[in-house]
């Protein structure tokens, strides 16, 4: 057995530790520009996994060409990205440029990680489209006071999936609004399949939210989940469809978002509210069933949630010039309908919205539909610099209720009143 | 020892039956997972054993993505490390073993103080000296913070403590050197345990997964840990492929076990944790 | 003088040999600890504005922290139990003379090689209530399904723990077994003692050093639990598995407040200490020599 340690070795042990802590905090010593290649005929980009298209490809081989450099293409999943990321900037060795899940460019350019790209939209933007050719919303949430910090790539947001072939023997009309779902979801209840499935993941409450009209938090009065009572019955409606009417299976807590999916693919749920990240597992795994898309709900409004990746060029980024040609040749019109032939992803321009294949696509043409009426859920938190706090309390609170069944309003009133101290 | 009876017997069976089930069956899952066709592994029911298994699976991965490179990086730094272990973890066992000198019992318990240190409280710390010193996506990079640890020297220390004092006296007055009384006297005493302290290390290195992930930057610096991480979609798991890399990452370590287990329960009975 | 230079030189000898792995864990174990201790006094992203000790006055009166230490609390009590328990009665049904005992202890033995990341995205996809294989088999066998993850989920993560580690926990009981010489055993017989006497009486006591060392790697192990939560539960329900190695994590890498999770680092190294040092302590007034 050890020698066991008596008092004054641990306090010994302690001073010791204190002496060495005569090294600077996270930030590096190099104040300098410094990129991650230390090799200048290296370009690095930080990238999801899940997006490594040939679309992309091409783009990259284009571009290699042009610049007479190699793209190093490090493909993460998001949370890992982040946590790379993070250490890179306390290192100061950064990449030439990220793709980030949203929300993290406001949060980068408040922390000044982030460099402004306002310099090249004043330059570029005319010929390129940027901002007149880009769904507002996506400008709006990459940018922080009054500049340009990051370039939407992919728009998508939340419709209704639908099994066709469930409905129709039900004699179910596709819902419209949150009580002709409830009453759908009771009539495809049966015989092991489940109405509707919902996700473990917070975010999924968003659409919701945004259909009863709230606003999740306000700047200007400094309060969240406003009216709180529209709050309150929008995630009560949520979990009552699990644990009141039990048209839901309860959401398993876990780390991804397939569940529904999974669920949906199995035929055990005959409806999911997601957005187009869902069609092609469902299509790979279960190409027999008939899938039917439809609009977002409404409710005070018919609304939904905004979502999608963007790019961003790190602060300390040696060569911004050639960040900026890489994002503008992957945001080109070509390059967003290549993409979108190849894997049906949703492109934020506009003038993607009017191509021919996007309007003549049964699918895509409605999620492309619904692209105006999305919205952010989180800006006005990220610029207050909390965001992660939120995020933290907002996956607390909407699992205590969903998976928990406690009750909507006794936990979110809490909610937002912890959140209305510590955004202020 | 007395003879068991019969009903003793089938109870002493079926217990450790059950239990090796338990421990086994979830990997040998995990096996069915990687001959399942994608379809399969995502089934409404889940499929127990693919109705026909697809070997292609494991060629697809090094189709996909620098596989071969991941299982080279993975044997290089995991096999650089548990050799730096075999060389130091002996040595300063050894001195803390049989060694007076002063502070001992203080550097000892600043030793053993290291393994209360969960490793991401380093790693930003780390990440900053790596970067200063350019060894970022090196091998030098993803070796240097595992050269020792104190598990291994704790475990090196209990099992030199009791070999008999008089033989290292011996070998002084016969005016053999420090260190040629460590290699021949001391070291060739230590196998059984060096041969656990190896498969730990290996084991612990082999499956490491965050320093490698933030220390290397391009696809074939990676080891398998991470680079299985670029098998998933961004929002769903290809759990076929993700089996079939986690198959190949298991194999190694079952080897190693297979080769060194005969030395396993007398490595550590021998430790003196008695 | 003589002794005095021998003992001299053998310190020497001592630092010589030592020099290398002073400065490895200077440099790479208290310079960066000592760097985290130093962080834990800052604040904002990068770090890099001095705040004295409101970081630990922060996490003293924070309510998420002091539950997640609860959590952790009861994680690793429930590992540390199981460890034992079950460590040592498979330690003592392995160490009787059967055939194959060879081979239990291989497959016994074999999770434990494997990675906690592949535990457990493995274990995940078995307990998934709806879709996973373990329901499927309860249905199967007429049994009710269960959800193990949302109605039990710190019981779930410590048994899946245990599930992994148990195999090394048996071993090391098996070599304490084998260490106790058997005229003890011997001598109990002949004084009529019944097995089930013999093991409380002289077995049990006999293992006290393992079972300290048991239960003291298993209380590091289980306060430093991470990915549990990182990987199966993400900290839910709610947040019914926010471990707090899991809970630090993500003050650092999501929330992105280094100086306050380098606070509760310290404060969670203290806890470790502490608990060692209480445990060492208790161990040694209980310990029985042979």
């Amino acid at each position: 057995m050890p020698a066991h340690p008596s008092r004054r070795d641990l306090l010994r042990l302690l001073g010791a530790a204190t002496a060495a802590a005569g090294v600077p905090a996270l930030s590096s010593c190099a104040g300098a520009p410094a990129t991650q290649s230390a090799d200048p005929g290296t370009f690095t980009v930080y990238w999801n996994a899940g997006h490594d298209y040939q679309a992309y490809r091409k783009v990259i081989a284009e571009f290699e060409q042009a610049h007479k450099v190699t793209v190093n293409l490090q493909k993460y999943q998001w949370p890992d990205l982040r946590t790379r990321l993070l250490a890179d900037f306390a290192s100061g060795t950064v990449p030439d440029l990220v793709e980030e899940p949203g929300g993290w460019v406001q949060e980068f350019a408040v922390s000044g990680n982030a460099r402004s790209l306002q310099d090249f939209v004043d330059r570029d933007g005319q010929a390129m489209g940027f901002p007149s050719d880009w769904q507002p919303v996506t400008v709006e949430r990459n940018s922080y006071q009054g500049k340009v910090y990051g370039v939407q790539l992919h728009l998508t947001c939340n419709t209704l999936l639908y099994n066709k072939a469930m409905l129709r023997d039900a004699g179910v009309e596709v819902p419209t609004t949150w009580e002709e779902f409830l009453e759908a979801a009771k009539k495809l209840t049966k015989d092991g399949v489940y109405g509707v499935a919902l996700n473990q993941d917070y975010s999924y409450m968003w659409p919701w939210m945004m259909q009863a009209g709230v606003t999740p938090y306000d700047a200007g009065t400094g309060k969240a989940m406003t009216p709180l009572e529209d709050a309150i019955e929008a995630l009560q409606f949520q979990a009552d469809l699990i644990h009141k009417h039990k048209v839901a299976p309860v959401p398993v807590t876990g780390t991804d978002y397939s569940g529904p999916q999974k669920l949906f693919s199995a035929g055990r749920a005959a409806m999911i509210l997601t957005g187009p990240w869902d069609l092609d597992p469902i299509r790979k795994t279960s190409p027999d069933i008939d899938l039917g898309v439809a609009p977002p709900l409404k409710h005070k409004v018919q609304a939904t949630q905004a979502a999608g990746v963007s790019l961003f060029v790190p602060a300390k980024a040696s060569r911004p010039e050639l960040s900026w040609d890489f994002i503008k040749r992957v945001t080109a019109l070509e390059v967003e309908q290549a993409a979108t032939q190849e894997t049906g992803m949703l492109m934020p321009r506009k003038s993607w919205a009017e191509l021919p294949e996007v309007q003549t696509d049964p699918v895509i043409k409605v999620f492309a539909d619904a692209l105006p009426q999305a919205k952010d859920s989180s800006q006005e938190v990220r610029l207050t610099g909390r965001f992660g706090k939120w995020e933290e309390q907002l996956k607390v609170m909407y699992q205590q209720v969903i998976i928990q069944n406690r009750p909507a309003a006794e936990v979110l009133t809490e909610f937002a009143k912890t959140a209305e101290g510590y955004l202020k | 020892m007395e003879r068991m009876t019969v009903r003793r017997k089938v109870l002493l069976y079926t217990l450790l039956t059950l239990a090796s089930l338990v421990t086994v069956l979830p990997l040998l899952y995990m096996v069915s997972l990687s001959l399942q066709t994608e379809a399969e592994t995502l089934a409404a029911s889940a499929v127990l054993w693919p109705e026909s298994p697809q070997w292609g699976n494991y060629a697809e991965l090094f189709a996909r993505a620098p596989f071969g490179d991941f299982i080279v990086n993975s044997l290089v730094v995991a096999g650089a490390i548990t050799l730096s272990h075999l060389i130091f973890d002996p040595l300063v066992g050894y001195v803390f073993a049989k060694f007076r000198f002063p502070l001992r019992n203080t550097l000892f318990v600043a030793l053993l103080a290291t393994l209360m240190v969960p490793f991401f409280v380093r790693m930003i710390p780390l990440y900053v000296m790596m970067a200063n010193l350019g060894w970022l996506n090196t091998y030098q990079g993803l070796i240097t913070p595992f050269l020792m640890d104190a598990f291994g020297i704790f475990l090196m220390r209990q099992f030199i403590q009791p070999i008999p004092d008089d033989l290292i006296s011996a070998a002084r007055i016969d005016g053999a050197s420090e260190l040629r009384i460590y290699r021949s006297v001391i070291l060739p005493q230590t196998r059984p345990a060096l041969a656990v302290l190896a498969l730990f290390t290996f084991v612990f290195q082999w499956n490491e997964f965050l320093w490698p992930l933030v220390a290397t930057s391009t696809p074939e610096m990676r080891t398998i840990p991470v680079g299985l991480t670029l098998f998933n979609q961004e929002y769903f798991t290809l759990w076929h492929l993700t089996a079939a890399g986690s198959v190949i990452l298991f194999v190694p370590t079952a080897l190693l076990f297979v080769f060194t287990q005969r030395y396993f329960v007398r490595g550590i009975a021998l430790t003196g944790l008695r | 003088m003589r002794p005095r230079t021998l003992s001299g030189r053998y310190a020497r000898t001592a630092y010589l040999f030592l020099l290398p792995a002073i400065l490895f864990f200077a440099a790479l174990f208290y310079l960066p600890i000592g760097n985290v201790i130093a962080t834990g006094f800052r604040t904002g992203p990068m770090a890099d504005q001095w705040t004295g000790l409101s970081n630990y006055a922060q996490a003293l009166s924070d309510p998420s922290v002091r539950h997640s230490f609860l959590v952790t609390a009861v994680f690793a009590v429930l590992v540390v139990i199981g460890s034992i328990v079950l460590g040592l009665a498979l330690a003592l049904a392995i160490d009787q003379p059967l055939k194959g005992r060879v081979a239990f202890r291989v497959l016994l033995l074999v999770p434990y090689l494997t990675s906690v990341a592949i535990v457990g995205l493995l274990w995940r996809n078995i307990l998934d209530p709806e879709l996973g294989v373990l329901n499927r088999v309860l249905l199967a066998l007429g049994l009710p399904t269960q959800q193990w993850l949302n109605t039990a989920p710190l019981l779930t993560i410590a048994a899946v723990t245990l599930w992994q580690s148990v195999g090394y926990t048996m071993v090391l009981f098996l070599a304490g077994l084998q260490g106790i010489p058997e005229t003890y055993h011997e001598a109990a017989k002949i004084d009529g003692a019944d097995a089930w006497r013999r093991f409380w009486r002289i077995t049990l006591p006999l293992l006290g050093p393992t079972t300290l060392f048991v239960s003291v790697m298993a209380v590091i192990s289980g306060l430093q639990a991470f990915g549990q939560a990182y990987i199966i539960t993400g900290g839910g329900p709610g947040d019914a598995t926010d471990l707090t190695v899991f809970h630090i994590f993500n003050v650092a890498f999501r929330t992105r407040d280094f100086g306050y999770s380098s606070a509760q680092s310290v404060l969670l190294l203290l806890v470790i200490v502490a608990f060692t040092v209480i445990q060492l302590r208790a161990g040694r007034r209980g310990e029985v020599t042979y």
